[in-house]
């Protein structure tokens, strides 16, 4: 566990300007399943899980997800962009326990 | 005496770890930790789709909406999905929402992602967790409120959820 909160945000390897681009981003993080006793009722306790995932790209915010606990554990997600110029990409996650983890990639024209 | 002040120091701490918290997780914790709860509750998916969308009308999305998904998942833990919608993304009329839902999950919806003109296409994708064996949809909803649906059946081998 002690990889958690380790993001790959991958691209691809070239880019054009205006390509609309397709980014995956994967996160180390266990999503905490609901727990149930031996009576079948849930285990009640604040669950660990990634909860909101916001994509940014040269500072503006291009997409965003809100994710529950029927994400699987270390999650992939996917996005697009369209690419208008240099600049970073960033996808930033938060979980319930209030843990920000953050990928960043460079977005390169050529 | 000893209790009054008992309080006030429990008060005092209580109000400094949570400024610690907000301080350490960016400004707005609290109303974003009380959206996600309300998206995943556990819920048939009648309900999930009743408290998300009311009774507004879904239209068929099958000739739009290409629904990525394996026909029989060996492994429920992790199964992944993709949504691509052959839509607009202009800042006049774009895909605004995509949801993904599992019918048969104990919390059905997976996940929402918000979308933007520049997000260039109406596509994500996600790896979810299966519980078992049922309809899997994607939800799309448009800048102009227009809901669209279609879904496919995934057989799961192994469930994983437990949830």
């Amino acid at each position: 566990m002690s990889d958690i909160g380790k993001v790959r945000l991958r691209l691809p390897s070239r880019i054009a300007a205006g390509d609309v681009v397709r980014a995956r981003c994967l996160v180390i993080h266990p999503m905490e399943r609901v727990e149930r006793d031996r009576a079948g009722r849930m285990v009640d306790r604040k669950y660990r899980y990634i909860d909101r995932v916001t994509v940014t790209y040269l500072g503006r915010t291009v997409a965003s997800f809100d994710t529950t606990q029927s994400v699987s554990e270390n999650p992939v997600l996917a996005f697009t962009f369209t690419a208008t110029g240099p600049g970073p990409l960033a996808v930033t996650f938060h979980d319930t326990h209030g843990a920000t983890y953050e990928g960043r990639a460079e977005v390169r024209l050529g | 005496m000893a209790q009054r002040r008992g309080l006030t120091r429990r008060a005092v701490l209580g109000a400094l770890g949570a400024a610690g918290v907000a301080a350490a997780a960016g400004v707005t914790l609290a109303p974003r930790a009380a959206a996600a709860r309300e998206l995943g509750r556990h819920e048939p998916v009648e309900a999930a789709l009743t408290r998300l969308f009311g009774g507004r009308a879904m239209k068929d999305g099958s000739g739009l909406i290409e629904l990525g998904l394996p026909q029989i998942a060996e492994n429920g833990a992790s199964v992944p999905v993709s949504v691509e919608v052959d839509a607009p993304m202009t800042p006049q009329r774009y895909v605004r929402h995509i949801y993904i839902v599992a019918d048969r999950n104990r919390i059905p919806v997976v996940t929402r992602a918000t979308l933007t003109p520049d997000s260039g296409r109406a596509y994500m994708a996600a790896s979810i967790r299966l519980g078992e064996t049922g309809d899997v949809r994607a939800i799309v909803e448009q800048s102009d409120g227009t809901l669209l649906q279609v879904r496919r059946a995934v057989r799961v081998t192994v469930g994983g959820c437990g949830g």
